[in-house]
């Protein structure tokens, strides 16, 4: 076929049939636009998620009781330094604090800024620490949306904690955490140590959980075997299973990606089936024609399959650009607060771009594969049948 | 004699539910270059059945069909379709056009599978448009012609990879008396240029042609008679 003649017929059979093209184009665009969309979040979430376990310590060790977590004694930080493997303990405080408002709490993790590790790991946090501002104890770091909550609550520079005794604790906000860090961060708030324990009312010889270094990735296993039989009461959390729960944590959304999945899946079979009656009743006529002025086979497949090779393409790539700007750009309105169901503060959910090209490849193989084969095929079978059945 | 279309013992049957249906028995037929014929007969008389095998749109039961010295009927689908885009020009009772395409683009149809420069593909849009008398209407959707000016750019179409056969099936079916008449005058140009012609009629007019032609009388699939016009 000359090409210029060809390219030119493609484009008519593209631009000047507008009205064949515009809703399947129109719903293609919305199918990869939902798909694109919740790739985007879910990458996002899960380089979020990645990044925060760079930071998590190699082993959590907690106590406890009866079923329930209780505070656990610093003398056993002694025992599980002398296990060797294990090349430091650092003591934690990490529990939930609530507000007088029902239902909003602020996570707080609280440690020792004078040990250089804690300090390092909030270095990675939020940046340069003023290590003295801390030394006085009224001073926290709040996550996001715990600043936008307190300022809501007319705590713009302080907020007042009510200890185990009564006593109000006044902490001054020093730093807040970026808006970056939301999707995991927004409702903490990180303290000293000791501004904690009078929060919790936690003696000096206790603290909620341990945290390990064991630089030996191989050896983590195994020690945490060994810590879990030194008492009958001690439990061990590892990097794995803090996954596991960050995982946990963003796949109890899958329920909606499966009737958001369900719907795009419906309408893109909705879309198939229209594509392919259409070629049936409509497109029947003109295949017909072309194959008595002349037109192979091949001549009319090869023209149907650029065709909707180009309607295919031409909707993938506007869908994954609309996704990236309503979920990178715009922030993912609507959508985002499937993911902030179990956010107790409000909060905005910033999301890094990512760009997973292998997971995009596979969208669009998976898009535009049946859709390629829900045209080529009635255009095949009409081809074969004698050109003038095809026009009657 | 040069002949251009060769039948020979044409057998057409349809098998439908055991029962065997002959829509075309023992056709013997020559046409030679240059010549006009018109298959005359009422519906069902296989005019048309036979006009599609000559066009290879159909296949024949058994028997020969020679067009231009190709045994049309043994050829693969490629080189039949592209024998047909050169050799054989079509126009169809309904005209079928493509009603969303412009005059000029239906009439491009044909020339696009046969590897032409974009120059040539338009110089003989632009000539068999003349020829047919439709070019003022050339950017004009099908849809929107009436029946007198689909009909002539069927026959631009038909004329656009210049054929030597030019084969006509119920050709002014559709359209009114004047509108048939400048249908024979395009007819008679055709002539002219030296076209083999065919045409599958039950239309009185084609009883007094300009030019000499030639009828064939059908029947129950069979050809009854056969006599000359002009």
């Amino acid at each position: 076929m000359g090409n210029r003649t060809f390219a030119y017929f493609l484009a008519l059979s593209l631009f000047g049939e507008k009205g064949r093209h515009i809703s399947t184009v129109l719903l293609s665009i919305l199918i990869v636009f939902l798909l694109s969309s919740v790739l985007f979040i879910s990458s996002s979430l899960h380089s979020v998620i990645e990044n925060a376990l760079r930071e998590e310590p190699d082993l959590v060790v907690q106590r406890v009781e009866a079923g329930r977590l209780v505070n656990l004694p610093l003398k056993w930080e002694e025992e599980i330094l002398s296990i060797r493997g294990v090349s430091k303990v650092t003591p934690r405080i990490w529990g939930r604090y609530f507000t007088g408002v029902k239902g909003k709490s602020f996570l707080v993790i609280a440690v020792d800024f004078l040990d250089e590790n804690s300090h390092k790991t909030l270095e990675k946090l939020i940046g340069e620490t003023e290590l003295k501002t801390f030394l006085d104890g009224r001073h926290m770091i709040v996550g996001y949306a715990v600043m936008e909550w307190m300022k809501s609550h007319f705590y713009k520079e302080y907020y007042n904690f009510i200890g185990r005794d009564g006593e109000i604790k006044k902490m001054k906000i020093s730093k807040v955490l970026p808006k970056e860090d939301n999707a995991l961060f927004a409702d903490t708030i990180i303290m000293g140590i000791e501004s904690a324990r009078e929060i919790f009312g936690i003696s000096e010889d206790e603290a909620t959980d341990l945290i390990l270094d064991i630089p030996n990735d191989a050896e983590r296993d195994f020690i945490a075997d060994k810590i879990s039989s030194l008492h009958y009461d001690i439990r061990t959390i590892s990097k794995k299973e803090s996954r596991a729960a960050y995982d946990r944590m963003f796949n109890f959304k899958g329920g909606f990606f499966l009737s958001l999945f369900c719907v795009v899946l419906l309408a893109f079979v909705l879309i198939l089936y229209q594509r392919y009656s259409q070629v049936y009743s409509r497109e029947k006529r003109q295949i017909g024609i072309f194959r008595a002025l002349g037109w192979s086979m091949g001549d009319v497949l090869k023209l149907k399959f650029l065709e909707t090779l180009s309607v295919v393409t031409g909707s993938y790539i506007i869908g994954v650009s609309i996704a990236y700007i309503y979920v990178y750009i715009l922030g993912a309105p609507l959508l985002k607060n499937i993911f902030m169901g179990n956010g107790n503060l409000d909060m905005e959910l910033i999301l890094p771009p990512v760009l997973d090209f292998s997971a995009l490849s596979s969208i669009f193989l998976l898009y535009a594969l049946p859709f390629i084969a829900a045209v080529l095929i009635p255009v095949w079978r009409i081809s074969v049948s004698d050109p003038k059945e095809a026009m009657l | 004699m040069s002949y251009i279309i060769e039948i020979e013992d044409l057998q057409k049957h349809y098998d439908n539910s055991g029962e065997r249906f002959h829509a075309l028995r023992d056709i013997d037929m020559k046409v030679r270059r240059g010549e006009c014929v018109i298959l005359k007969g009422i519906s069902g008389s296989g005019k048309t059945t036979l006009l599609g095998i000559m066009a290879g749109l159909d296949h024949p039961s058994s028997g020969k069909v020679v067009v231009d010295g190709e045994a049309i009927a043994k050829l693969p689908d490629r080189h039949l379709s592209r024998f047909r885009g050169k050799h054989i020009g079509m126009i169809f009772q309904h005209y079928n056009l493509i009603e969303n395409f412009s005059v000029r683009e239906n009439v491009m149809v044909p020339l696009v599978p046969m590897n032409l420069d974009f120059e040539e593909v338009e110089r003989r849009v632009r000539e068999s448009m003349e020829v047919a008398n439709i070019s003022h209407k050339a950017s004009m959707s099908a849809g929107r012609l009436s029946g007198g000016e689909k009909q002539r750019t069927a026959i631009a179409r038909a004329l656009a990879s210049d054929p030597e056969i030019i084969l006509c099936d119920e050709p002014t079916a559709n359209l009114d008396r004047a509108n048939s008449e400048r249908f024979v005058e395009i007819l008679s140009k055709l002539h002219d240029m030296g076209k083999s012609i065919v045409i599958a009629t039950h239309d009185p007019i084609f009883d007094h042609l300009p030019f000499e032609a030639r009828v064939v009388h059908m029947e129950d699939g069979r050809v009854v008679e056969e006599g000359r016009e002009s």
